[in-house]
């Protein structure tokens, strides 16, 4: 069983993490029907991660239902809609419209409950980065200060009134974007980057084992 | 004891937050009814996107994949719309897809309005792939076998049948592509496992909060342009001459903007008459 759990998936991870390492610089068509059989796996793989989500969120609030946890009642309601759109996908035969392009109860479902309720979701953000903005954004140091102004800087750039009041404002937008942003940004990104290739190598090379379960040994 | 602080300074700093959120929405409905439709300024990134499109002679392939889910839907739909238009105009042929299962619906949606709308027919002009599990193996399997990785396009049509798919076999053919993020996968991925192995032009399109983490990705050269946001969907309706959604939006963001600003400065002046008060 050790040999299942722990150096199987460690012989598979080496085996193909050093292949397709190596594969990205073989352009030999047999190299390329390598990388296109097993992007056609990884698809097929993705399809069950699918399952395994809704399994797990299935588990999680059946949990939440039987315990009668605090909020219970939201996790029937996700399982009413769950499964009314299910029932309705299946009538629908998965398709939002009909072949007039009327729409199907499926497609009704989804234009007007899941569409408008994941864009009012959203839009709540405005009002809550306003009221954040409003008692949090306060200059209590130099730096807090300088957040501070470029924000202002890059609110007022980058809007039709602003440019409308002081046409340079969207330069300055611009350039802040431009050049401090990019810059901060990339070395953000260079410094990722290195992160996973660092990560990549150990768990290529079985030093970091944590993706198996059960902690380091 | 102490007594609680009751000037009008403080009861500034901790006002109540409804009244915040009333002015947010006065500022968002009062334009929305109201437009006056200030000018907006074309920027570089977006520009470039619409002069790779006009370069683009006609029959070329244009691949949009709208990766954004509903909640995106009001900043990143105008960008779909508009360079869809752009694209019929142009007679590219052009194929849609997504990357984001609740983005489906939206994404054909799209396709089939804005083709109607410029007279355009399915399967000839334009294909909608629809949506596959598996994220960026969906790209690199694309870029293997277009076909194989959809056999079907979304309305259950063999793809090898399709007139706009002749002479495609993968992502190599296409001359442009686009890819309308809004978070992963998106435009990254795009880059990662589409653009740097397959080697075709690099557009994007995201959300406001997205674009400035794009930005190293534009300035390396790596994506040709930005589309970002509300405001990037508006400027590229400008650019076409032909206002929407977007631009009707922008004095609504406009007001919003400034009512944050008057907000924040005002917060400030009331912190620091209280700071110095409290040294007092």
């Amino acid at each position: 069983m050790v040999f299942l759990k722990r150096q199987l998936p460690l012989v598979v991870t080496f085996c193909m993490g050093v292949v397709f390492a190596l594969q990205y610089y073989v352009p030999h068509p047999n190299s390329e029907l390598l990388l296109t059989e097993a992007s056609n796996w990884m698809i097929i793989i993705g399809g069950f991660a699918l399952i395994l989500g809704l399994v797990s969120l299935i588990q999680l609030h059946m949990h939440r239902i039987q315990r009668n946890v605090e909020g219970w009642g939201y996790s029937a309601v996700l399982f009413v809609a769950m499964f009314a759109m299910v029932v309705a996908g299946i009538w629908a035969g998965g398709e939002n419209v009909d072949s007039d392009r009327t729409l199907t109860g499926y497609g009704w479902a989804y234009s007007y409950a899941m569409v408008p309720l994941q864009g009012t979701m959203f839009s709540l953000l405005a009002f809550f980065v306003a009221s954040a903005a409003y008692r949090a954004f306060r200059a209590r140091t130099k730096e807090a200060a300088l957040l501070l102004v470029s924000a202002i800087l890059m609110m007022w750039g980058r809007v039709p009134l602003g440019e409308y009041l002081w046409a340079f404002s969207g330069d300055i937008a611009q350039w802040m974007l431009n050049v401090i942003n990019s810059s901060v940004r990339r070395a953000i990104l260079i410094g990722i980057s290195l992160g996973v290739v660092a990560l990549s190598i150990k768990i290529i090379f079985g030093i970091e084992r944590t993706y198996l379960g059960g902690g380091k040994e | 004891m102490n007594q609680p602080d009751r000037s009008f300074v403080s009861r500034m700093l901790h006002i109540d937050r409804r009244f915040i959120f009333v002015l947010i929405a006065l500022a968002v409905l009062i334009p929305l009814l109201n437009p006056i439709n200030l000018p907006i300024v074309i920027s570089r990134e977006v520009k470039s996107v619409y002069d790779y499109m006009e370069s683009l002679p006609e029959g070329s392939v244009f691949l949009l994949s709208m990766d954004f889910d509903p909640a995106s839907k009001p900043e990143v739909y105008p960008q779909a719309v508009s360079l869809l238009r752009h694209a019929f105009k142009k007679n590219l042929k052009v194929i849609g897809m997504t990357l984001i299962v609740t983005g489906t619906g939206m994404a054909e949606e799209v396709m089939a309005t804005v083709a109607e709308e410029m007279g355009k027919q399915n399967g000839k002009d334009y294909v909608f792939l629809g949506w596959r599990p598996g994220a960026s193996a969906v790209i690199l399997s694309m870029g293997q076998d277009l076909i194989g990785t959809f056999p079907q396009d979304h309305y259950g049509t063999p793809m090898a049948d399709l007139p706009v798919m002749q002479q495609m076999k993968t992502l190599r053919d296409v001359d442009y592509a686009v890819s309308l993020a809004a978070g992963f996968p998106g435009i990254d991925e795009w880059y990662i496992y589409g653009k740097d192995k397959y080697q075709f032009e690099l557009g994007g399109g995201s959300t406001a909060v997205m674009a400035p983490g794009l930005y190293p990705r534009l300035r390396g050269g790596q994506i040709n342009g930005l589309i970002g946001g509300l405001r990037g969907a508006a400027e590229y309706e400008m650019l076409l001459d032909r206002s929407g959604k977007a631009m009707a939006g922008m004095d609504a963001q406009s007001a919003t903007h400034f009512v944050i600003i008057v907000l924040v400065i005002l917060c400030n002046v009331f912190y620091l008459i209280s700071r110095r008060r409290k040294r007092v």
